[in-house]
């Protein structure tokens, strides 16, 4: 009798071609994978009049004098050749009144004092405590320019204005990084596999992939921005529970299939095609609340992907029915490791307060990845009364799971992801350094792309800002090189800055960084008066 | 019991925990997962190896961190007692995991209470490490035969105003105390565990490790221990570093161990609900507080058997409305008082006890309400009777071939096999093997359900003498499945096994192989009538005799292979496989010796095989093999499997095209999220089969398990011709069914054991039929229209048009091809034949009632056909 712990180890699968590992009805359908490049393009915003922190008012004072054009080196005012009369200021140039100090103010060079800058209005109202307008600003920012956004604009994108989680914690930088380091040997790199079981070590370029969207909750030209940014970047993007595109095939190698409680669109193919299936559970924005695509979401197209009746309201179980417990669980991720056997398995929960041992199960059922999600995140398909009121705060998450898994012996041979409510590379950072090996980012990109925050992603035909919608009305009303330019774009803004971080704390890559509760601070809990950043 | 005396036994209780300390702390230790349990009995005492293989068989269902095994009925000589010592005294088991505090223990809680009649630690193995399976080192375990002193026992009595107490259960109480003190203060308020009760009650113990569960029967040398029954468990807990098993099953109370499938979501109000009775959790598993809780209901309280089983798991919804009003009145008092303590969540627990005044021995299974947990009973019926109850079929497969190999009494098909409902007005959920003596003097089992109601076990007298070879009849011809049919009720057993031996013979011949295969596969797939012989034996008969020709077939890895279709691969020679060659079709796979799942899994092999060209495939021999026809990929209409043998879970999931069949009853998990093809069920199949299925064509000859087709879409079209437990089609939404559209036939029939058709009487039992359904149709077979409107959640009830009838015969066509049920036979009512729409009733989504034809018009026709007579 074959002893299932004396078993010959497995070929290192890793070595394999893909060839050897799947059949060949799905290697047929597979298609040339197409690289994207990983460069920073200017990638403005799709309005012509964006919103803006600062508002130029130009009274009717105004004599087309020029001399503003002339000063102002941002192009707030524009006077387009030809034209006798000024356009309307391109107020999201302006940085505001601390141009003041410049000798380019053009509020002090208007011959007729014909100009004001003040704050707009509409910055005042714009996101919510979580993703303060300066956060959504700056988030714009970078994804139009791929840099961290120019001091001028006196943005705060370290922190939000929300008063707890990562919003009250800070690095304590050291006031000379211990080693002086360059940038380029900083090492941003995570390593997704660390069970030693033979299958591919995958590794990612930045300590973040993007997370689940179906098709359904968002466009075919945002799922597909996503994924053509993961490939730039040699990370990943997830299906979500929707199925999967045939425009996505030529992105295969950088696709995690989602497979969520309402199988959605989940076929062996779709199974196979990928490097990491992921298991969704359930969701730190709505634990115990299943998946739910309201009826006007569920368009022809979306119906035919889902193979369910147009119009009606698509519900995805809360739990899998098949799992109930953790040696079911076991038996789903063998399940899926036979029918891809070069995958890799993720395994996404929420975070109650037994996320540890859920943590430990998910490891010991044999699980790569183990993504816990907590309850900061969620876009506006998640009912407010779940948001931030059930799951728990997934900095607390983070450390429990970290410590439980080390306390277990285990903690080296699992990835710990962390999501839900990473809006910034410094909340990347301070996600790892609680005890995470990286994270999955979703707003931010949505954000990335355009999105204001206005939680009507789920109401009527979804999005205004055609980004979470399936209406193709709507949704034409973005390009995929643009947007796949603006997520490479904020990518590469981010890892800047968490190389800059990495870079002043001394420390030569993500991993090290893991678990460095040292380096932080808690504003509730200290006050030793130790700089923060 | 008078309120007032379960009102000192609790303030005893409370003192005590008041004496000791003990603090209120209830945390769960760990999350447990579902785990593996099996448990089973026998007339005969059987000795403690035939646990060892069901153990074994569920390794994929615990994690090595904690097994236990429970013996009840044991043999007096084999531990050198007397009987009447063996009756009449307490067994007390005690584990010491820090072996210098037994003399300790001894002094305090032993030797000053008890008189000991024997005493003596257990024999084990020297080396533990050479015991294959085990984590730790198992602890030492002594055991005492006891009685309390009887000064002892007044002081107690005197101290607590038991008098009015029957003397008797204050013996067991100040058992149970004597316990908790020594758990208390050895194991519960010690960081270090160093001690603690295994089991304490009579002809019962208890053993546990860290590590599998079968590596007890080695370490602690039991194979040839005798007991009438047994329980296993393999636990899974989330924690990965666990150094002694007090966490681990079976958990003990006076005279009854329990083990559990599964995990409560309201842990802390059941310990609550105990707390206020002064009963307090030691070991803070849920499964503790399961034993703790039936041991309440049953000790203090004295409530019935069935009493207890309706305060674990409450008969509610339309079974509650089915209970007749005198049960109602009491249910209704007994949930109003014990909802709280009854466990929410997924779990089946096993309990074997002792009725120590009766001298009668049960076994139990329990599932709870909502039937989140897997479980199947089987009984053996004959000289030798055998019940058991398992997470898993092949775990009770693995139990009676492992019997059978001992005592050639014992088939190793049993007579029956069956599910029970959870919370059901019909079987309560619950089976109970009772083992009582017979006139003679000799144990027979009984088994009843909650209410107290005998299961029947289908006829047949007469048993195979399986302790002879069979002799094969003269000739070389393969004869047809109708010849052998209409001879068997004239053929003794021998004749028959001589006529299957010479088909396997004939079968050598490879011309003959594949029409040998057939009618040797109609003999067993098929009901046909065996007089008195027992179908179980009839069926060990054929299948022996298959497993047999597979066996004999070619192997792949022979030189001298020779010529024909068939190709035989097995786990010794599965490094051979390679590429059909000329002329070979099919690739057979023996499963024995394959691991479930995994790199090594023979799922995996016939992808290999698969991706070298093979195309058709047997699978036989197999015990819970998972995952079978699951991952070829797209395209595969050219594929065929079949499937002989107790197949494991996920099979046929996810399947695109191919055809599969299986030979028996299925597992768990069946054609998860399958896109195309065909698949043929000749058996039951268990639960969440086909969850979020697309497609495929798919024929069950029995009955569904819970929650089938949960969040089907696209174009599933199945025939179900049993019945389903609960949620059948929850969220279906597979579009219009006139439009390529999916549907669900159920037949709500059986096929006895001698082959007639049988209506039963509830088509679907359950509640929520089609419940949140947007899509497809429900066509059930429903006559004396006993589904009503209560059991949907959402659905309508529609009139079954001639364009349903011309959507759906086509599919009846192929279900009578298959399974010989006739249509003819299906719209036959009461030996009259009836229209289509008098036999079936449709359920639409709510959301399409209003398009289609109102269900009320066929009264209306009916009564018009009526009035033209």
């Amino acid at each position: 009798m074959l002893d299932a712990r004396a078993r010959p180890a497995a070929p290192e699968a890793g070595a394999l071609p893909i060839s050897a590992l799947l059949p060949e009805n799905t290697l047929k359908t597979r298609v040339p994978q197409e690289p994207v490049e990983r460069v920073t393009r200017p990638a403005p915003s799709r309005y012509r009049n964006e919103i803006a922190k600062y508002f130029v008012h130009r009274s009717q004072d105004c004599r087309l004098c020029g001399k503003c054009t002339e000063v102002c080196s941002y192009g707030v005012h524009a006077h387009p050749s030809g034209y006798k009369y000024f356009g309307e200021p391109l107020h999201h140039l302006c940085i505001g009144p601390s141009c003041e100090k410049t000798d380019h103010y053009c509020v002090a060079h208007c011959p007729n004092g014909a100009l004001q800058v003040r704050e707009d209005p509409m910055y005042q109202v714009l996101g919510d405590a979580r993703w303060s307008s300066d956060l959504i600003l700056a988030t714009w920012k970078m994804a139009e320019t791929g840099d961290v956004p120019p001091a001028g604009y006196d943005y705060d994108y370290e922190c939000g204005k929300s008063g707890g989680g990562f919003d009250r914690l800070r690095f304590r930088f050291p006031d000379r990084p211990p080693v002086a380091l360059r940038a380029d040997e900083i090492d941003t790199s995570v390593c997704l596999n660390k069970r030693g079981d033979g299958r591919p070590k995958i590794t990612i370029d930045v300590p973040w992939y993007g997370g689940g969207m179906s098709f359904g909750s968002v466009s075919n030209v945002t799922q597909l921005s996503k994924a053509r940014a993961a490939v730039a970047f040699n990370t990943f993007t997830c299906t979500g529970e929707g199925g999967f595109m045939e425009r996505m095939r030529p992105y295969d190698d950088h696709v995690i299939t989602q497979v969520a409680t309402g199988l959605f669109g989940v076929r062996e193919e779709t199974i196979q095609r990928v490097p990491i299936v992921e298991f969704k559970y359930a969701q730190g924005a709505k634990p115990g609340l299943g998946g739910h695509l309201l009826g006007d979401k569920n368009t022809p197209a979306v119906a035919r992907m889902r193979e369910a009746v147009l119009g009606i309201s698509l519900f995805s179980p809360f739990p899998f029915h098949s799992v109930y417990s953790i040696e079911d669980h076991m038996k789903h991720i063998d399940w899926i490791k036979h029918v891809n056997r070069r995958a890799l398995i993720s395994t996404k929960v929420s975070t109650p307060t037994d996320v540890d041992m859920v943590a430990v199960g998910s490891y010991s059922a044999g699980t790569h990845i183990v993504h816990i999600d907590g309850g900061y995140g969620g876009t506006g398909a998640a009912p407010d009364i779940a948001k931030k009121n059930i799951a728990m705060p997934i900095e607390y998450a983070i450390g429990k799971v970290h410590r439980f898994l080390s306390d277990e012996g285990v903690r080296d041979k699992v990835t710990l992801i962390a999501s839900g409510g990473i809006r910034s590379a410094y909340d990347v950072a301070k996600a790892i350094a609680l005890g995470a090996d990286g994270v999955v980012i979703g707003t931010s990109e949505m954000v990335a792309l355009g999105c204001v925050r206005c939680s009507r992603c789920e109401s009527g035909r979804g999005c205004p800002r055609g980004i979470a919608t399936t209406d193709t009305e709507l949704a034409a009303k973005m390009e995929l090189d643009w947007g796949t330019q603006r997520l490479i774009n904020l990518y590469s803004a981010w890892r800047k800055v968490l190389v800059s971080i990495l870079q002043r704390l001394g420390l030569r890559s993500v991993s090290e960084l893991r678990g460095r509760t040292d380096l932080m601070m808690h504003l509730d809990y200290t006050n030793n008066g130790a700089k923060t950043a | 019991m008078n309120a007032e005396l379960i009102k000192r036994l609790a303030d005893s209780r409370k003192r005590l925990a008041v004496q000791l300390n003990h603090s209120s702390h209830l945390k769960k230790e760990a999350e447990e997962g579902g785990c593996g349990v099996v448990g089973f009995c026998c007339s005969e005492p059987v000795p403690g190896k035939h646990i060892y293989e069901p153990s074994r068989q569920m390794h994929n269902r615990g994690n090595g961190k904690g097994g236990g095994i429970a013996a009840v009925g044991l043999v007096p000589e084999q531990l050198g007692v007397s009987r009447e010592i063996l009756d009449s005294h307490y067994l007390l088991h005690l584990a010491f995991i820090d072996t210098k505090v037994r003399p300790e223990i001894e002094a305090q809680f032993v030797t000053p209470y008890f008189d000991i009649a024997v005493t003596g630690e257990l024999d084990k193995v020297a080396d533990w490490k050479s015991v294959p399976g085990l984590e730790v080192l198992p602890p030492d375990v002594s055991r005492y035969f006891v009685r309390v002193k009887p000064k002892v026992l007044d002081e107690f009595i005197a101290k607590n105003n038991l008098q009015s107490l029957d003397r008797g259960e204050a013996e067991d109480e100040f058992i149970n105390q004597n316990s908790f003190a020594l758990n208390q203060k050895y194991y519960a308020s010690l960081g270090e565990k160093r001690a603690f009760v295994l089991s304490h009650g009579r002809d019962i113990m208890i053993l546990k490790v860290v590590g599998f569960a079968e590596a007890i029967v080695k370490y602690y040398k039991i194979e040839d221990l005798c007991a009438h029954e047994w329980i296993a468990h393999q636990r899974f807990p989330t924690k990965g570093r666990v150094w002694h098993p007090g966490g681990a099953h079976p958990f003990a109370a006076i005279d009854m161990a329990l083990v559990h499938n599964g995990d409560f979501a309201n842990y802390h109000s059941v310990s609550e609900y105990l707390k206020q009775r002064h009963i307090y959790p030691q070991f803070l598993t849920d499964t503790e507080v399961s034993a703790l809780l039936f041991d309440l209901l049953s000790r203090t309280y004295h409530y019935p058997l069935e009493h207890i089983i309706e305060a674990l798991a409450p008969t509610t919804e339309l079974d509650f409305d089915r209970l007749d009003p005198e049960k109602q009145k009491i249910y209704r008092a007994i949930q109003a008082t014990h909802i709280h303590g009854s466990p929410d969540g997924p779990w089946f627990f096993i309990i074997a006890r002792t009725l120590a005044r009766q001298k009668q021995f049960q076994l139990m299974g329990i599932t709870d309400t909502a039937m989140l947990r897997p479980q199947v009973f089987a009984f053996c019926d004959g000289e030798v009777q055998v019940g058991l109850i398992c997470s898993e079929k092949q775990a009770i497969d693995a139990t009676l071939l492992s019997l059978s190999k001992d005592d050639k009494r014992i088939c190793p098909v049993a007579d029956r096999y069956w599910n029970a409902r959870g919370g059901s007005h019909e079987d309560g959920g619950t089976f109970i093997f009772n083992l009582q003596k017979n006139a003679a003097g000799k144990y027979r089992i009984v088994c009843t359900d909650k209410f107290g109601k005998p299961v029947p076990i289908p006829g047949g007298t007469d048993s195979c003498d399986f302790s002879k070879e069979p002799v094969a009849v003269s000739g070389n011809g393969v004869p047809t499945f109708e010849s052998l049919r209409d001879q068997l009720p004239q053929w003794t057993f021998d004749e028959f096994r001589a006529a299957c031996r010479q088909i396997t013979e004939a079968a050598k011949d490879p011309a003959k192989t594949a029409a040998a295969i057939d009618v040797l596969t109609q003999l067993n797939d098929k009901r046909y009538p065996t007089a008195a012989k027992r179908r179980s034996h009839v069926l060990h008969v054929v299948r022996t005799e298959l497993n047999r020709l597979f066996a004999s077939l070619p192997n792949v890895a022979a030189t001298d292979a020779r010529p024909g279709a068939f190709r035989l691969i097995d786990f010794e020679t599965r490094q051979h496989l390679r590429k059909p060659q000329e002329g070979e079709t099919t690739l057979v796979i023996d499963a024995a010796h394959f691991a479930p799942e995994g790199d090594d899994c023979d799922a995996a092999l016939l992808v290999d095989a698969y991706m070298k060209g093979w195309r058709h495939f047997i699978s036989f021999n197999c015990i819970g093999q998972r995952y079978i026809g699951c991952g070829l990929g797209p395209d595969t209409d050219d594929v065929n499997i079949e499937v002989y043998g107790s197949s494991g879970d996920y099979l046929a999931s996810g399947i695109d095209g191919m055809t599969i069949t299986v030979h028996s009853n299925a597992q768990d998990q069946l054609g998860q999220i399958i896109k195309r093809g065909k698949l043929v069920i000749h058996g039951d199949v268990g639960q969440t089969f086909m969850y979020g299925a697309k497609g495929g064509s798919v024929y069950v000859l029995g009955n569904a398990a819970g929650r089938p087709l949960i969040n089907s879409v696209g174009r599933p079209k199945v025939v179900i011709n049993g019945t389903c437990l609960d949620f059948l089609a929850e969220s279906f939404m597979a579009g219009d069914p006139h439009q390529g559209g999916g549907f669900v036939i159920l037949n709500g029939v059986k096929l006895d054991e001698q082959g007639n058709l049988i209506s039963l009487a509830d088509p679907y039992p359950g509640s929520n039929l089609f419940s949140l359904a947007s899509g497809g149709a429900i066509f059930v077979r429903d006559p004396d229209r006993t589904l009503v409107e209560e059991q949907l959640n959402g659905g309508k009830f529609a009139r079954v048009t001639e364009a349903d009838w011309e959507l759906i015969r086509p599919h009846l066509e192929e279900n009578e091809r298959l399974f010989g049920i006739t249509i003819a036979q299906l719209l036959t009512h009461q030996g009259r034949q009836r229209r289509p729409s008098q036999m079936y009733r449709k359920v639409v989504p709510g959301s399409v009632a209003a398009i289609v034809e109102d269900e009320a018009d066929e009264v209306t026709a009916e009564a018009m056909e009526m009035a033209a007579k």
